[in-house]
């Protein structure tokens, strides 16, 4: 397998070349690939604001943003400002350092989870060992900054919206984690590089979804309870619950929130097209591609070639699937607590464990298509 | 055993036709999605009220006789009426009149009863202000007439959805020489008048012989 | 002392203060809300001295587990609960407290001398990093089944107990055993229960 482009290679050694010593060149490049992520992902959140806004605007036959410039598209920029600047209330009944840490402790973990998500070869921060198991378990806090929030806002509704975001989450985790399971028994991995490096030996033929269509339909519903996007947004039912725990939050404070929900998005879209959609891969395979033209697959024309195409390849699957989510989002009625319940429990938990058993014993019979 | 696996079976055929519907519900929404938007960009476009638009009401205050009439019709007795009597010529002299449309419901009542026809409706539906004692309209303000849609450059009007021709739903980029779906009320008056003399014609003819039933037309 | 070396020892010395000042907040703060909160942060602290200890899998399921199950049931149970009441006086709480102070004294005491008197330079087991994933696996699947196994018939048996507690409401006597199989006629004995019940 050829290793791709390693950015942080020529860049410790470039700046090695200036006289530092190697120590200090890694610790120079570590804060590069975040920061980029981190930008990334705030630009990736702009646009998903912005294309939320104008798709739900053509779906409802209307036109959307249109004056802040060309389209709209600085809408969500607009936004953002506005939100910053806004006044950041704290009621007076309300606890305030429980209060200032809920927001924080929900957006956290979503931007740590960016850690795994690969655009490339080596195009990721961190090619971590539990790879996938890590958003897993990093996901699994942010129930917590709901409860917290949702206790200290001192408000009814943002209690009941703090309990039912907190149940919701941990009710749809597990569903999640046993679909993931029976992708990491196929690829043999948990790294999320090697469950895409497993799915790229044939173009889009080998990517997972033929092989765990049920898993992939169980995985995009978790998502977006996870998301809490419709229809599974009932911890913020404005019919009942106001807002939910975010009723009390303004300004800056509500903007972390708003933030942590279309993060989540974009990066469960992400995990998607990487778990299931072959990641950076080109639809068709890229060693082929490269031979029919006659160039070497190390040239490194075809080498940048492919490390810009795998990014937009990964951002492309990503935005489908986002774009699928806000067509679900104008598609579907919101369900009550009890059926999100009933569904999270009695019918994606036994099919996820009878995914996973299925998943066992074709692996044990075909261990050359299910991964050996 | 075989109850259980009755069981499933149903609960896989409900999960697939709600899988179904789910899919049949996608194509609509993505449907929508290739329409033209239907809304109207308002300050810059307004639609054309109707002809019987229940708007701001308008008042001519040298037509008034000062009867009241539109305080006793009206549901919460709104307009203010203030008179005098003058006592040399036994006559009301009316002061000033108001109306708040703050607290108006446009019902027309008062429009309806009024006996010199002085009050009427307008078009008018722009009443946002900032300070709602501001939508108390004394007579001055009562008697100035709106500015037409039509007439105001700075708009494009358009025509609402009763108004436009069969089978188009879109008032954008229409030509304006086309007629709207239906009868106008003028077209209907004369349509009823010539059927009624087409009648009365053949009434005639039959004059000889009494009915009572050609009383109701 | 190269870069990497200060930096595991700064960060091994603000987590092992946040676990024990963490820890002791817990304990002596009164608000219970707080506890549980802290609670699930010195639970992450742990966590990350699992990462520094090279043991990813280990501090992912720390925070999996503990973080994201155990402390999240506790505050569901505190939020859900959330009685403002006011605890009645115990008689003797000083001396109370003074024994459990003591203890908790004579606990340290133990641990700080076995701490110190132990030679800690024994050398262990190479870190083996990112193949310990399969390396846990091998082990729960091997040698450590039976552990594995009596874990989980626990979870089960805690999960049936659960369960049970909730259903409570369905009383189920002799005489309405054997309607058990025909839900319709349950509802309609509840309802008939609850009739008398409520004519009683």
């Amino acid at each position: 397998m050829n290793s791709g482009i390693d950015l942080e290679m020529s860049f410790t050694q470039g700046v090695q070349n200036l006289g530092l010593s190697h120590e200090l060149a890694h610790l120079l490049w570590i804060p590069l690939p975040m920061l980029l992520v981190l930008v990334s992902a705030v630009i990736g959140v702009l646009v998903t604001v912005w294309l939320e806004r104008k798709i739900s605007a053509a779906a409802q036959q209307r036109i959307g943003p249109e004056y802040a410039g060309a389209l709209g598209i600085l809408q969500p920029m607009a936004d953002g400002l506005k939100l910053l600047v806004k006044e950041d209330i704290i009621p007076a009944k309300a606890d305030s350092v429980l209060f200032t840490v809920g927001p924080i402790l929900v957006l956290v973990p979503v931007i740590l989870s960016w850690l795994i998500v690969p655009f490339g070869q080596n195009l990721l921060i961190s090619n971590v060992g539990i790879g996938i198991f890590l958003w897993i378990a990093l996901s699994s806090i942010q129930p917590i900054g709901l409860l917290m929030s949702g206790y200290s806002s001192n408000n009814k509704y943002s209690l009941l919206g703090g309990l039912r975001a907190a149940a919701q989450s941990i009710s749809y985790e597990i569903p999640l984690a046993l679909a993931v399971l029976a992708i990491v028994m196929m690829s043999n991995s948990l790294s999320t590089v090697d469950i895409v490096e497993q799915q790229n030996t044939a173009g889009f033929l080998s990517w997972n979804i033929w092989r765990q269509p049920v898993g992939f339909i169980i995985f995009w519903i978790c998502a977006l309870a996870e998301c809490e996007r419709l229809p599974f947004d009932l911890p913020e039912a404005e019919e009942e619950l106001v807002a939910g725990y975010q009723t009390e939050y303004a300004g800056m404070k509500f903007a972390l929130f708003y933030l942590a929900g279309y993060i989540n998005l974009v990066l469960s879209a992400l995990l998607v097209s990487v778990l299931y959609l072959g990641g950076w891969g080109f639809p068709i395979s890229i060693d082929w591609f490269s031979s029919l033209i006659g160039l070497s697959i190390d040239n490194p024309l075809v080498q940048i070639i492919a490390a810009s195409l795998g990014i937009v390849m990964t951002i492309l699957k990503a935005y489908l699937l986002v774009f699928l989510a806000i067509l679900l989002r104008w598609t579907t009625p919101r369900v009550r607590i009890d059926q999100l319940l009933d569904l999270g429990w009695k019918f994606l938990l036994p099919i996820s464990l009878v995914n996973l058993l299925v998943t066992a014993s074709l692996k044990l019979a075909f261990p050359m298509t299910f991964g050996g | 055993m075989l109850g259980f696996l009755e069981k499933v079976a149903d609960y896989t055929k409900e999960a697939v036709s709600a899988a179904k519907y789910l899919v049949d519900g996608l194509g609509v929404t993505f449907d929508h999605m290739r329409r033209r938007p239907v809304t109207v960009q308002y300050p810059y476009e307004k639609l054309i009220p109707s002809e019987r638009y229940r708007g701001r009401i308008h008042y001519e205050f040298d037509k008034c006789i000062a009867c009241e009439v539109c305080v006793r019709v009206c549901p919460i007795n709104l307009p203010v009426v203030d008179w005098v009597m003058n006592k040399e010529t036994k006559k009301k002299e009316l002061r000033n009149y108001s109306i708040d449309f703050g607290a108006c419901i446009f019902c027309g009542n008062c429009v309806e009863y009024c006996p010199t026809n002085c009050l009427s409706m307008t078009e008018e539906y722009e009443l946002a202000a900032f300070d709602r004692h501001s939508l108390n309209y004394d007579n001055v303000a009562l008697g100035r007439l709106p500015t037409s849609v039509t007439s105001d450059p700075s708009v494009r009007p358009l025509r609402e959805l009763a108004y436009l021709p069969e089978g188009i739903m879109d008032p954008h980029e229409l030509p304006t020489n086309l007629k709207r779906t239906g009868k106008l009320p003028s077209e209907i008056i004369k349509e009823l008048q010539t059927e009624k003399s087409k009648k009365e014609n053949n009434n005639n003819s039959s004059d000889m012989v009494p009915n009572q039933s050609n009383s109701t037309n | 002392m190269n870069i990497a070396y200060s930096t595991e020892l700064i960060c091994f010395l603000i987590l092992s203060s946040v676990i024990v000042s963490g820890s002791l907040a817990v304990v002596l703060l009164e608000n219970i809300v707080y506890s549980a909160f802290l609670l699930g942060g010195v639970f992450m602290a742990v966590a990350g001295l699992y990462l520094l200890l090279n043991a990813s899998f280990v501090a992912a399921a720390q925070i999996l587990v503990y973080v994201g199950a155990v402390n999240v049931l506790i505050l569901f149970a505190i939020m859900l609960v959330n009685k403002k009441e006011k605890l009645k006086p115990i008689d003797g709480l000083k001396t109370r407290k003074l024994i459990s102070g003591g203890v908790c004294g004579g606990l340290l005491i133990l641990l700080l001398r076995v701490s110190i008197t132990t030679d800690w330079n024994i050398p262990g087991p190479t870190s083996i990093g990112e193949e310990a994933t399969e390396r846990i696996g091998e082990h729960l699947f091997t040698d450590y089944l039976l552990p594995f196994e009596l874990a989980s018939i626990l979870l089960l048996m805690a999960m049936i107990g659960a369960i049970v507690l909730a259903r409570r409401d369905v009383s189920i006597t002799n005489d309405n055993i054997n309607d058990l199989t025909n839900q319709k006629s349950l509802s309609d004995k509840k309802i008939r229960l609850l009739s008398e019940n409520s004519l009683k």
